[in-house]
């Protein structure tokens, strides 16, 4: 990126601005980055942070919920608010002549949300409602408990939509509480498009002069994992076994998390990965498999996930815990590890396609704390590491991994028979 | 009307087309900030191109594809062109397929020699053909573990009847299991030839010359095609019905409608205003009555799905079991209000802000704007990418109730509650 086209201001209070200029298609995001997603929803009230998330744009400042509605759908433009783990992100997309209208609202919402009780019972009526549907998906079911192995009852241990019965006993007061501590921990606004050269003004406009007393998030250690290997079976009358297999890692930007990016490209990215072509292209296993490492303040997760019919429970789960066991006892070759490095560097270009695209991933890494430069960094340290690194990597962090089955009875009951005979659940300790 | 703001966009750049001798047209879009060209190759393929007992056969050749060539081995396209950077994909639809690679422009002539060979000159070896059967029935059971995919499934077989868009696009699970590599390379035969196909690129092109590339490729020693029958015009059945659903956890309000189909660009226009401004954002009137004030459903959303013998919009609301019937009758209401009275200019602001930025911005995307032109191209159409935007303008709240909110009167759709059991 050139670097004229690319500006950081403070806004009064302390919030860092980031500003990255694309002229051209007349679009413009923003995208407003507060630490303290669902990680930090207060004891007893799972599900807060993103209930007072989706309330911040039923209402703010002047404008009631249907006239928000009405100024951001008039102008064709999307506004979302969301939680995830470590933070809470608003995000808006337009066009660049809608901005005067529109830039205004991102600090109204944390500054001057409503929060007005019948809206909070709708959002939270629809976020229960939400929880429920996704028992549905079996694919879920392995998800929310193997988020349970690996994390306990730690901050992320639960799904951001929270848990049924606290979500349902959170009302305005504390919501009210959680509102007023955005920024505290840390808050970042990157703009990237087309920009208006009022566009920092128009942000500020709504307050009338008022700051907002935030700070640039800083480095700072996230949740911890568990680590122990343990099964965890749902059972689920289903045609298919879904088996999820994974461990909690390190955060972004930890020594060996470069080493664990380059294993998840060499295993699930594209047709040519390890666990496509070992399960999907050899033993005609699955249909879906691969990989999930997302990236993150505290200890990641790093998942292998597939799902194959319930008569192959047991070849499946051997293939699975053999490919895992592989990481473990053998470096990758210098050929996959240059694959590897390929499809990391292809996935960065593809993921600066739009403007949206570019100011999330820089929003992400300046909220974890990290330089605004550390995707070109990775880029550089990611060509340095050899395939001995990511064998120490994976020793020192995938040893202990955990197991979650969702399925038929029977399919349980082969894919458990293996996980016990096998090593990785701690039988041959005894 | 007034003109609307809309981004101060310079204009869209215009597609350059080229037709090789044998008949293959090929289109490219000059994206020049793009940070990878996509390579996107298109067939009238989809699985209603099916006989009665190559059900699932359209789809399962898309697999085998990627099984390797005349030149290339099982694996090794994917192999090369992420080494080269790039990915590939590929997808089945009702109508046509289509296989695209998104790649660092320098590696673009590579891709494309690669691409054409796997997908012009399949192997179809008999032991990866078994292989791979597996993985398409793991793709079934997947789908069949969803049960609102069992739902939509379950909606389109009895409002489109025999039509092939009433059909599953993986396939019936015995047809699967009868398939013959013969039989796929006889389809393969039939459909992918001269007239039939066509290439979409977008990106940053300067240098490429593609052209003089294409005359000696597998594309330009394509055929042209046999007399095949045409694919019947659908012709949706209204009707209701109501089933249970093992596993499903709220209840399904499914509709669906038939609009005309892809061929008049002009109406899928009119059928993306009149979704919208029906079910996308809270101030929509299905979201604002059914979610936001009487607090009936979850969620409620309408979809056009754009094909070519016939568009299908398709309703879906979520609810509670109990309250199925009074969401139905409120879906029923907003739709007679709306064939009653006009929709307000204000509302169709709205939504015509809504379609033309929501169109701005899918063409920030290489890949999203080759397959756009490259699925027009196929099917004959020949518009560029600024004649959307002119038809949005051309639709007034009158031209709207009288030409396509007429065709969303409830009496006319298909309507299935499912329920869990």
């Amino acid at each position: 990126m050139r670097e004229s086209a690319v500006q950081q201001r403070v806004l009064p209070g302390g919030c860092p601005l980031w500003l990255i200029d694309r002229p051209g298609a007349g679009i413009l995001s923003a995208k407003l980055w507060m630490r303290g997603g669902s990680s930090g929803d207060p004891s007893g009230q799972r599900g807060a942070a993103q209930l007072l998330a989706g309330v911040l744009s039923r209402g703010c400042g002047e404008l009631s919920g249907d006239a928000l509605a009405d100024l951001v759908e008039g102008c064709g433009a999307g506004l979302r608010c969301e939680a995830a783990e470590d933070g809470t992100l608003i995000s808006l997309k337009c066009a660049s002549s809608d901005a005067e209208a529109l830039l205004p609202l991102l600090l109204l919402m944390v500054r001057r949300p409503w929060l007005v009780d019948d809206q909070i019972d709708l959002e939270r009526q629809l976020n229960l409602q939400t929880l429920q549907r996704q028992k549905e998906d079996p694919f879920q079911l392995a998800h929310d408990r193997l988020r349970v192995l690996l994390y306990g009852d730690g901050p992320y241990g639960h799904d951001a939509l929270g848990v049924e019965a606290e979500l349902k006993a959170i009302g305005k007061p504390e919501l009210e509480q959680l509102a007023r501590s955005y920024g505290h921990s840390g808050a970042v606004l990157v703009l990237a498009g087309e920009l208006p050269a009022e566009a920092e003004r128009w942000l500020l406009s709504g307050l009338g002069g008022e700051a907002w007393p935030c700070s640039a998030p800083e480095r700072q250690a996230g949740p911890t994992g568990l680590l122990q290997p343990k099964l965890a079976c749902s059972n689920d009358d289903t045609e298919q076994l879904v088996l999820m297999l994974g461990a909690s890692t390190t955060p972004l930007g930890a020594p060996h998390a470069m080493a664990l990016r380059l294993l998840h490209c060499h295993l699930g990215v594209g047709m040519s990965s390890r666990l496509f072509v070992a399960l999907r292209e050899e033993h005609g296993l699955a249909y879906d498999v691969g990989v999930h490492y997302p990236a993150r303040l505290g200890d990641a997760p790093f998942v292998f996930h597939l799902s194959t019919s319930s008569d192959r429970a047991a070849e499946a789960t051997r293939e699975l815990l053999s490919e895992w066991q592989r990481l473990l006892d053998q470096a990758i070759s210098a050929a996959d590890l240059e694959l590897a490095l390929a499809k990391f560097r292809g996935q960065e270009a593809l993921g600066r396609q739009t403007s949206s695209q570019i100011a999330d991933r820089h929003a992400l890494v300046l909220g974890h704390g990290l330089p605004f430069d550390f995707a070109d960094q990775s880029l550089r340290d990611a060509a340095e590491l050899a395939p001995e690194q990511l064998l120490t990597a994976a020793r020192e962090l995938l040893t202990q991994p955990s197991l979650s089955l969702c399925g038929p009875s029977a399919a349980l009951k082969q894919a458990e028979a293996v996980w016990n005979a096998h090593s990785l659940s701690g039988a041959a300790m005894g | 009307l007034p003109a609307l703001p809309g981004p101060s966009t310079p204009p869209l750049p215009d597609p350059r087309r080229h037709q090789l001798e044998n008949g293959v047209s090929l289109v490219q879009i000059e994206l020049p900030e793009a940070p990878v060209v996509c390579l996107d190759l298109w067939c009238r393929a989809g699985s209603a191109c099916e006989r009665e007992a190559e059900s699932g056969l359209a789809h399962f050749l898309e697999h085998m594809v990627f099984k390797g060539s005349e030149l290339l081995d099982a694996g090794e396209f994917d192999l090369k062109v992420e080494a080269l950077g790039g990915n590939s994909n590929a997808a089945t639809g009702f109508d046509d397929v289509h296989y695209h690679v998104l790649i660092p422009p320098q590696a673009a002539p590579e891709a494309l020699d690669l691409l054409l060979d796997l997908v012009l000159q399949p192997r179809l070896d008999g032991g990866d053909f078994a292989m791979e059967r597996q993985v398409v029935l793991e793709e079934l059971a997947q789908s069949e573990d969803q049960p609102e995919e069992v739902a939509f499934q379950e909606l389109l077989r009895q409002a489109c009847g025999s039509h092939a868009y009433g059909l599953p696009i993986l396939g019936r699970r015995e047809a699967l299991e009868a398939h013959t590599p013969e039989a796929m390379a006889a389809f393969h035969r039939r459909h992918y030839r001269a007239d039939r196909c066509c290439l979409s690129v977008a990106g940053p092109l300067a240098g490429l010359e593609l052209e003089t590339r294409l005359n000696q490729s597998p594309l330009a020693a394509l055929k042209p095609s046999e007399p095949l029958a045409a694919v019947p015009e659908l012709q949706l059945k209204p009707g209701r019905d109501r089933i249970e659903l093992a596993r499903l956890e709220a209840a399904r309000l499914l509709m669906a409608w038939q609009l005309p189909g892809a061929a008049d660009q002009d109406s899928v226009m009119g059928g993306d205003l009149l979704t919208t401004l029906l079910a996308e954002g809270r101030r929509s009137r299905l979201v604002e009555q059914l979610r936001e004030r009487l607090r009936l459903v979850e969620s409620i959303d309408l979809d056009l799905n754009v094909l070519e013998s016939g568009c299908l919009v398709l309703l879906e609301a979520v609810c509670d079991p109990e309250q199925l019937p009074a969401v139905e009758q409120q879906v029923r209401q907003v739709l007679l209000e709306l064939i009653e009275q006009a929709p307000k200019p204000a509302e169709l602001d709205r939504a015509k802000r809504l379609v033309g930025n929501g169109y701005r911005f899918s063409l920030e995307v290489a890949g999203s704007v080759a397959a756009m032109v490259g699925n027009s191209q196929l099917w004959g159409r020949r518009h560029n990418l600024q004649r959307p935007l002119e038809w949005l303008e051309g639709w007034s709240s009158e031209r709207l109730s009288r030409e396509v909110i007429p065709l969303l009167h409830p009496d006319r759709a298909f309507c299935l509650q499912a329920v869990p059991a």
